[in-house]
């Protein structure tokens, strides 16, 4: 019996020291007014599969630019927790220089950070930790975009049709074979195109009837059922898709998608 | 083929020596040179990574100060002419690269201090030291930081510190001074109250037998109460003298417990005063030697330099023995300090001096740093000068040089080399009848055949080969000293002709005779490792030769170190100018003054004369012997932007009719630019957008632009928020290549240099190696370097036009 209380008690502190971590989190995370003032309509799904999360999102604006990001670090819970914090820190130390940097320069920059920060010299011994993300840039004044990605793509549907503009195969953090400058996809942006960002939380959750994973194709086809909906109800009716792939299934890993529509 | 012919080339040759790579074994990796003629501290001057080490410098900078020293360090040998006028002894440093595994070998693990291989191992480099004492003998100590921590602790876990024995031994003396003082006072007061107490007692037994037998009355009773009065006064006086026999007792306990302390403590101090004796007689010989010296020098005649000789002889042996003696005494003095720490710290006097017998014969088990470095000595490259006397080709050297090995002989290293690469030992010259060996060599084809092709470029005739030829005469009634007595006389021979060397140009000579001692180097089994010293290889070579040179010694450098002298530009790489050490007199108006070395981290704090071979190749290789255009001049900070900015150009595919003039530090730019103007040519000048770089803009605004920002940018193009020509790139560039590394950087690249303390102009000339050794592109670049690249090279052609 005591040794039951022991353990009920220890669970019960670690538990209270995750929720205090995950106060921190949310506070680190950009808050849902500051978002509402710099982006045009637009939601956000996100839903960690533990208390804290190794998924992230983050915005800031410098002058009539807007970044927007979202991103997956390895591992979830405690560890990704852990490395979205660092995350979020370097992305603001990057661009609090003022000075508007390409999307593929911030991806640069930020690998050069987590390499630094994490050892990485290209070893084969040493541990492989990093992010992948999306990061978008969006141009209000002359209505153009930038984006950039680590392995994560950008989907932007336009005239009913889904583009899929892919990232670099590659993480932020150290790579398996030498590590390439990210590329900048400039892009027009016009009224009415949606934007999607995400990580691979959704496409990767099991269900279903084969107890499958969701697979990127019904999502692409999923986001285009749904993208003349407004902001709020397409968030409605991901959580409800999913809930429904997943019935009795556990949720497999952190969960984001971010949709924006350009004004 | 005959087995006397030996016909090869460069390339083929070498695989028949020892094939152990360099990199394998110990290389020489820095060096350090004190008090040796000119120097009196070189500082550590660290050797090229790719084994070809260039030291330039004006004449009489003291180049070959350094080379030579390198000799003495491996020799042991030093002569008068490099002592130092203020006396102070020469101390030669090498540092080697140091694969624990050798040291291992060589060492008898018993005699090992512990921790020594774990230092050896963390340190990853062995330091030797060659020490020189007055009598110019010598030791070689092993050294590093690490290794001296181990020897120092090993002495201190066996002794109080010298401070706190030396006070402890202080207190002690004193204390048993004290005590003595006050047992001394004690005793005789104690001695006076026994006196007083008998003449008391002798009184009292008088008065009283007067009291007894003669008084009556009043008289009785007045005596009886003196008698009351004296027992009470014998009574008080024998307390007292008892208490103080009580004291006494204690402070001579006290005392007989000092004894061997002090006993111990005063052994001390007499040997110390011994040491100081030994020292002052070793000292007042040294006087007397240098005086003996000095004597000899001005003898007005032999007969006195004989007799000057033969007191110096006495009193250098007189000398030795007086080292010795002190040496002796440093030792005395040793034991008894460990003896008087251990009695001091409580133990019994025979304990101690057991403890400090064991603990000495321990110590003496392990190896001093001074054995340690004569086991690894054996360990470490050998170190040749090819100087010209012994080195080049004689005309001819007399057979019992060579049999007997004399070194100092004319060319007798040439000769030497020579026999090796003929597959001939001094052991075929041994043969007792000369006639008899005549013979032999007659039989023989005797000429080696020597192919110049591939590094030769001058040509020697149709094949570019020659032959050398070599025959045993004999002296004939011309020489009367030596009539009779064998020589070997050798000749060189072409297509054309036949020639002693001598008679060749001093060049085809000096090649000839390098290219034997590559070559013998290679076939001697015992030297497969070693550091050749060159002095001035250059001096009597065509420009072009020079080159050759250097292609010779680009061939050898895997299993040679070489390192050199040169004020010559065509020894120098321009691409590779980590390989150069820079030496001239701290003043350089004054000969005298001592010589100080910058290495390739500091070669633009050397003087522009200094630097001046580097000067010439820079510009004799952009504009293709033109020094300065009238057109077209970009003034650089330093010699790192030099590097890029050529190769800059080069990968972008622009005009390359520009010439590029690097300034030795971003201060020396106004000189340049007033020179410039002064010649009336055109010039614009690139600064890096740092402190430096905005304080030299303003300076040139100032003072030769009006202040007027609008025409210094015409002819000044600041890095517009860039440090640095590194910050060019992209930083995924920059580690690419330039770095060459993998790591994390956020910092900006020139920030990273710096913070890391890297060479830029290593670096830079790393890129433009890589850029042309592995084909670079401008394509191949990101867009950010693309960018920032473009921009630069498109302003800088705006301001050209």
């Amino acid at each position: 019996m005591d040794r039951e209380d022991t353990i009920r008690r220890q669970d019960k502190e670690l538990t209270d020291s995750i929720r205090y971590a995950s106060l921190i989190q949310t506070a680190v995370l950009p808050t849902r007014d500051f978002l509402a003032n710099i982006l045009p309509p637009h939601f956000i799904f996100f839903q960690p599969k533990d208390i804290v999360s190794g998924d992230f999102y983050w915005a800031t604006r410098l002058g009539k630019k807007v970044y927007v990001a979202a991103a997956d670090c390895t591992g979830h819970g405690v560890p990704g927790a852990f490395m979205s914090i660092m995350g979020i820190s370097f992305l603001n130390e990057i661009v609090s220089r003022k000075m508007p940097l390409k999307t593929g320069r911030i991806l640069n920059q930020l690998r050069e950070k987590v390499m630094k920060a994490l050892h990485q010299k290209g070893g084969s011994k040493e541990p492989k930790d990093g992010m992948d993300i999306a990061l978008i840039m969006l141009d209000m004044e002359n209505r153009t975009m930038e984006f950039s990605g680590a392995f994560n793509a950008l989907y932007l549907i336009r005239d009913e049709k889904l583009r899929v503009i892919r990232g670099d195969r590659m993480p932020i953090g150290v790579n398996a074979v030498e590590e390439r400058s990210f590329q900048t996809h400039t892009l027009p942006v016009k009224e009415g195109d949606l934007l999607y960002i995400f990580t691979d939380g959704f496409p990767d959750q099991f269900g279903g009837p084969e107890d499958k994973k969701y697979k990127y194709g019904p999502f692409q086809k999923f986001l285009l059922s749904i993208h003349q909906e407004d902001m709020e109800r397409q968030k409605w009716l991901l959580i409800h898709e999913l809930l429904e792939w997943k019935g009795d299934n556990e949720q497999v890993d952190d969960i984001l998608v971010m949709g924006i529509r350009m004004e | 083929m005959n087995r006397w012919t030996i016909s090869w080339s460069w390339g083929s040759g070498w695989n028949e020596g020892q094939t152990i790579n360099l990199i394998e074994g110990m290389k020489l990796k820095a060096f350090r040179v004190r008090n040796y003629r000119s120097v009196i501290d070189s500082g550590w001057c660290e050797l090229s990574p790719d084994h070809i080490t260039g030291i330039i410098g004006q004449n009489e900078s003291g180049k070959t100060s350094l080379l030579e020293a390198l000799k003495s360090f491996y020799e042991g040998e030093i002569n008068d002419d490099i002592l130092r006028s203020d006396l102070s002894l020469p101390e030669v440093s090498c540092s080697f690269g140091i694969p624990a595994e050798m040291i291992r070998a060589v060492l008898n693990m018993k005699r090992v201090p512990e921790g020594l291989l774990q230092a050896f191992a963390r340190e990853k480099e062995l330091v030797l030291t060659r020490v020189w004492n007055e009598d110019k003998s010598s030791q070689v100590l092993a050294g590093g930081k690490e290794v001296e921590k181990i020897y120092d602790k090993l002495v201190a876990s066996h002794q109080l510190k010298e401070e706190k024995l030396e006070a402890r031994i202080r207190k002690i003396l004193n204390e048993t001074e004290k005590t003595r003082d006050q047992l001394k006072k004690l005793n005789q007061d104690r001695e006076k109250l026994l006196r007083k107490l008998d003449l008391l007692k002798t009184d009292y037994s008088d008065r009283e037998k007067r009291w007894r037998k003669r008084a009556t009355g009043a008289e009785k009773e007045k005596l009886g109460a003196e008698l009351e009065k004296m027992k009470e006064q014998i009574a008080s006086l024998e307390k007292k003298a008892h208490e103080k026999a009580v004291a006494s007792k204690k402070l001579s306990e006290k005392l007989d417990a000092l004894i061997p302390l002090t006993e111990v403590s005063v052994a001390v101090h007499d040997t110390r005063r011994r040491v100081g004796h030994a020292e002052e007689n070793r000292e007042k010989i040294f006087r007397e030697l240098i005086e003996i010296q000095q004597r000899m020098e001005y003898a007005p005649n032999e007969r006195e330099q004989r007799a000057a000789q033969l007191k110096l002889d006495v009193t250098q042996e007189l000398y030795l023995q007086a080292n010795k003696q002190l040496q002796d005494r440093q030792e005395e003095y040793e034991r008894k300090k460990m003896v008087a720490s251990l009695v001091l710290g409580g133990k019994g006097v025979r304990q101690a001096v057991k403890e400090t017998e064991e603990w000495f014969s321990e110590y003496h088990r392990l190896y001093s740093p001074a054995e340690l470095g004569h086991e690894l000595f054996q360990l470490i490259p050998s170190f040749e000068l090819f100087e010209d006397f012994s080195s080049l080709l004689p005309n001819r050297i007399d057979l019992a040089e060579i049999i007997k090995e004399k070194s100092e002989a004319e060319g007798f290293k040439a000769a030497r080399n020579f026999l090796i690469v003929s597959g001939l030992t001094p052991d075929f010259f041994r043969q007792a009848n000369p006639r008899i060996l005549k013979q032999k060599i007659e039989n023989l084809n005797r000429e080696t055949t020597v192919d110049f092709q591939d590094y030769w470029r001058q040509s020697l005739g149709k094949k570019n080969k020659i032959r050398i030829h070599f025959e045993l005469e004999h002296y004939d009634a011309s020489h009367p000293e030596k009539v009779g007595k064998p020589y070997l006389e050798f000749w060189i021979k072409d297509d054309y002709e036949r020639l002693y060397p001598k008679q060749r140009s001093r060049g085809v000579r000096w090649f000839l005779s390098f290219y034997l001692e590559l070559r013998a180097t290679a076939i001697r089994q015992d030297t497969w490792h070693r550091v050749l010293l060159i002095d001035e290889p250059g001096l009597s070579l065509h420009a072009r030769a020079q080159e050759d040179v250097l292609k010779v010694f680009e061939a050898v450098k895997d299993r040679i170190q070489i390192i050199y002298t040169t004020h010559s530009p065509h020894l120098i790489d321009i691409n590779k100018l980590y390989r150069l050490l820079a030496v001239q007199r701290r003043d350089v108006e004054d000969e005298r003054s001592e010589t100080v070395v910058f290495n390739a981290r500091s070669l633009q704090e050397a003087s522009s004369d200094t630097l001046s071979p580097i000067y010439t190749l820079m510009g004799s290789r952009i504009t293709e012997q033109k020094f300065i255009q009238p057109k077209n001049n970009i003034i650089l900070e330093d010699v790192s932007s030099y590097y890029y900015l050529t190769t800059f150009f080069q990968l972008a595919g622009k005009k390359q009719d520009v010439f590029i003039l690097p300034s030795t530090h971003v201060t020396n730019v106004g000189m340049l630019v007033n020179l410039l103007m002064g010649w009336g040519m055109e010039f614009i000048v690139i600064l890096d957008d740092d402190e430096e770089g905005n304080r030299m803009y303003q300076e040139m605004k100032k003072n030769l632009f009006g202040n007027s920002d609008e025409k210094a940018r015409r002819k000044i193009c600041k890095l517009d928020s860039f440090q640095s020509m590194e910050d060019l790139f992209s930083t995924i560039d920059f580690k690419k290549y330039v770095l060459n590394k993998r790591e994390g950087i956020p910092e900006k690249n020139s920030e990273y240099i710096e913070n890391n303390g890297l060479s830029k102009s290593i670096l830079a000339a790393g890129f433009k190696q890589r850029v042309q050794e592995d084909h670079i592109k401008f394509t191949h670049f990101d867009d950010e370097t693309r960018e920032n690249i473009g921009r630069l090279l498109d302003r800088i052609n705006s301001m050209l036009t």
